[in-house]
């Protein structure tokens, strides 16, 4: 046959082509950082962007008035150097720092803050996540080139931080005339932070090099690439060829994956806790779940920390709250209540939900008790878990069926109060604590009190403590918040899980903050 | 001929209206929408009514306050003039999105489709020739066990045994260019992407060579059988004359069925496969934008995937003409 000579040739150049290729490429640079990302952002506009990894990169690249201490949480000057606050906790006025310039050349003024207000506030702009943050505040006033002005319609604790703490995006750059949403800057972005925006190579990374106007210290990492990564397991496997420093591990691969000689003496492990936690809620809508006892039950019918060692390899804590575990506002008093099938059925019986027709499940007043009980099909552990509780559940005689839903669609079912039960966790990166959206009464039509929790006191003291501007006092209510929640179980809370990072050990001074890890800090190690 | 093909284009007209509409009609009507999705559990909703003026803002932006047979005719009319709108996601003309995905899954999913051609037809030729050979036996046995290989599995496996470095260190680990790559020189720069295209190319072929064989060996079988073999073969022609110029140029007509497929497949892409490569091409980015609910995105590759499909189907009865001219079109309509 003819064509032999070309198919040798063929094979012969596939067998070559890695030789050849990996010897093409050339020595890395040592002052590179490379980052892994799960998935491409689809803007670096602060204001706009609304993803986890758009606003990891931003924060290279952005500052904001105010900034926070990494360990204290203490709130730093940033772009202002100093803040006065009116005696009625209203008017916050802000000095800029004189002669911060953008990575382009032009200097940040007054102008630039009271621009990025008016956007956030312009209808036409598509960030409602933001909008809505900032709904309290009446206006923002230019007092002159290096003075800023926010004025507040009623007191909040939390009101310097969200007013500080607004993205600011040059005003040059945007204010051209051109829709905002679809700015071309929107992908091209210059701030005023150490790193400057390099490149975007669509679905495959971004590169952020030193900003050389930064004006704080020089970083000694030179050049970041975020690359896109969709697949966990291949980004382990490129961290450990060395394509990436820096990434997130799963649970199992940080017990299973990670342990080796070769793996510990490239890497760093790094484990912290950050505020977060997941748990089950009960919509109180249903008549299963209306009654406390009901809901308390459910808890003592979970065995937490046997779900905990089986399907996270017992690497987080059970938590009794929604508070930061390690944080103050966090009742430490309180003790998660234990797997007790036994006082279930007692607590059940008491209610009236017994097995009245004899057929193994159990009912009240002709409705038997089965529920459904709806997740996300993407989540994995939701999928274990519920397979776990549907085998429990059913020992005493409640039935239950599971739901997977799409994400969309899930979500859909939640913000629409169209579920049983379901399981889910809240973040709150920046420690805020403040549990008004999420346990107020007001919010359970288009808040995120989906599961319909109403209790006057807590209503009070969320009402109060939003008011309360000594911490200590506001600990004080936070905590017996806290026991009410423990008491009436709107959610059975599961766990906090820790953050797992593994970090290339060719960087040194790799610390881990109460606010994370900053690789600003970060020093290259010289190479033998 | 040429009225027939007229004919032809102007059905195309309204099916793919059809389509359009059905599409969109599912999109809308299906639940969650872009702002909700973006609000997501996040969506610190502060209080009530305030809160619902902004997410009927938002709408209204994304032109989701709108009536479905509204939304649709102002898709329509902007698609009239080939304009497909901007992406939600990221702001940028649906167009240029898809123009910087579909190269490279066009590329991976033609070299793929020659590499199947190639390999499963002269297999299949053989099998019938060969039938109930230890040949026919084991390739086919063969051809059934890798189609039932999962292809997350062995794509996974091929990047940890030729590419992690654990064990061998041949291949890259994803991607379609090297880092470093962009300053290259221009063979240099074709070269890197071969070397990236080698893993994916072989998950996304080795399974597909059962159906073709397969499908070759039956027609083959059936032509094999017929009297004008038996003729040629009683001319004194040699087998290999017998097998490729008569019995297999017969066996062709099916095979041009199935090309009708293959314009549109080339566009699909495979979801799988380009998210474990970590390759951007037209799989991912459908797939994204369905789960984002990113109307204008959806509606675009819809729409090119249907006309591609519709062309392959009329292409594919041209094709029937030249291949058997026994088979009239006009006849047809």
């Amino acid at each position: 046959m003819q064509p032999r000579p070309l198919l040798t040739i063929i094979f012969a150049a596939i067998a070559f082509l890695p030789a050849g290729c990996a010897r093409l490429a050339p020595a890395k640079d040592p002052h590179t950082l490379y980052m892994h990302m799960g998935a491409e952002p689809g803007t670096l506009n602060p204001i706009t962007a609304t993803d986890a990894y758009s606003h990891s990169i931003n924060l290279r690249i952005y500052e904001t008035l105010v900034d926070r201490e990494y360990d204290t949480l203490k709130i730093i000057p940033q772009l202002a150097e100093r803040w006065e606050i009116s005696p009625d906790h209203l008017t916050f006025r802000f000095y800029l720092k004189k002669g911060v310039r953008w990575s382009d050349g032009v200097e940040f003024t007054a102008d630039d803050v009271v621009y990025s207000y008016e956007r956030i506030k312009d209808p036409k702009v598509a960030c409602a996540q933001l909008k809505v943050y900032y709904i309290d505040i009446r206006k923002c006033l230019k007092i002159d080139r290096y003075t800023v002005e926010f004025v507040y319609s009623r007191p909040y604790y939390l009101a310097l931080v969200f007013c500080g703490g607004m993205p600011i995006v040059p005003k040059h750059i945007f204010d051209t005339g051109v829709d905002f949403n679809t700015h071309p800057n929107n992908r091209h972005p210059v701030g005023t932070g150490p790193f400057r925006f390099d490149s975007w190579s669509t679905g495959k990374n971004i590169t952020l090099v030193a900003n050389e106007r930064y004006r704080g210290a020089k970083p000694e990492i030179r050049r970041v690439v975020y690359k896109f990564i969709s697949e966990p397991s291949v980004a382990l496997q490129m961290l450990k060829k060395g394509d990436l420093d820096v990434m997130g591990v799963r649970e199992i691969e940080w017990v299973r994956q990670t342990n080796s000689r070769k793996f510990n003496e490239k890497f760093y492990k790094k484990k912290y806790f950050m505020s977060s936690f997941s748990y089950i809620g009960w919509n109180e809508s249903r008549v299963f779940f209306q009654d406390r006892r009901v809901r308390l039950a459910m808890t003592h019918l979970i065995n937490r920390k046997e779900i905990l060692d089986k399907l996270l390899f017992g690497l987080g804590e059970i938590v009794t709250g929604p508070f930061y575990i390690f944080g103050d506002s966090y009742n430490r008093d309180l003790r998660p209540w234990p797997c007790d099938p036994a006082r279930a059925k007692q607590l059940l019986k008491e209610a009236g939900w017994e097995d009245h027709d004899g057929d193994g499940i159990l009912d009240r007043n002709g409705k038997k008790f089965s529920f459904t009980f709806t997740i996300s099909s993407g989540s994995k552990f939701a999928e274990r878990l519920t397979s776990i509780l549907k085998e429990d559940f059913s020992k005493v005689g409640i039935e239950m069926d599971i739901n997977r839903y799409e994400w969309a669609v899930f979500l859909d079912k939640i913000q629409s109060r169209d579920f049983d039960a379901t399981s889910l966790g809240w973040s709150d990166p920046d420690f805020q604590d403040d549990p008004y959206q999420i346990w107020h009464s007001s919010q359970i039509e288009g808040g995120s009190n989906y599961i319909g929790f109403s209790n006057r006191e807590a209503d009070r003291i969320i009402e109060t403590a939003r008011q309360e501007f000594d911490p200590a006092k506001r600990v004080k209510m936070y905590r017996r918040f806290h026991a009410i929640l423990h008491h009436e179980q709107p959610y059975t809370f599961l766990y906090t899980m820790p953050a797992l990072a593994a970090v290339s050990r060719r960087f040194d001074n790799v610390k881990v903050h109460k606010r994370g890890m900053n690789f600003v800090e970060w020093k290259v190690r010289s190479t033998q | 001929m040429k009225k027939y093909i007229v004919k032809r284009l102007f059905l195309l007209v309204p099916t793919l209206l059809g389509i359009t509409f059905i599409t969109y009609l599912m999109i809308r009507l299906a639940p969650g929408d872009y702002t909700k999705l973006q609000l997501g559990m996040e969506g610190a909703l502060k209080s009530g009514s305030i809160s619902k003026e902004i997410l009927e803002q938002e709408k209204k932006l994304y032109g989701l306050d709108k009536p479905i047979v509204v939304g649709y005719a102002e898709w329509l009319w902007k698609f009239a003039r080939l304009d497909f709108g901007t992406s939600r996601k990221d702001g940028r003309p649906v167009a240029q999105r898809i123009a910087d995905a579909l190269p490279i899954t066009l590329t991976l999913n033609i070299i793929t489709m020659i590499i199947i051609y190639i390999i499963s037809i002269p297999m299949g030729i053989i099998s019938a020739v060969k039938k109930g050979s230890l040949y026919d036996r084991f390739s086919s046995l063969l051809l059934f066990v890798l189609y039932s290989l999962p292809h997350f599995w062995i794509a996974l496996l091929l990047l940890l045994y030729l590419g992690s470095g654990e064990y061998l260190n041949l291949f890259p680990l994803g991607g379609i260019h090297s880092d470093w790559a962009g300053g290259a020189g221009p063979l240099v720069r074709f070269l890197d992407f071969c070397w990236h295209l080698v893993l994916p190319v072989i998950t996304l072929t080795y399974a597909e060579f059962a159906f073709l064989a397969r499908y070759t060996r039956a027609n083959m079988l059936e032509v094999i059988n017929q009297q004008y073999i038996m003729t040629a073969r009683a001319k004194g022609l040699s087998e290999k004359k017998v097998v490729f110029v008569h019995a297999f140029r017969n066996s062709l007509i099916p095979l041009v069925t199935l090309m009708a497929t293959l314009l549109p497949g080339l566009l699909g892409g495979t979801v799988i496969v380009e998210s474990i490569f970590s390759i951007p091409g037209i799989g991912m980015l459908s797939f994204e934008a369905i789960l984002s609910r990113d109307i204008p995105v959806i509606m675009a590759i819809t729409t090119i995937a249907a006309v591609l499909t519709l062309l392959g189907i009329l292409l594919a009865d041209l094709m029937y003409s030249l291949v058997d001219p026994r088979i009239r079109l006009e006849a047809k309509l």
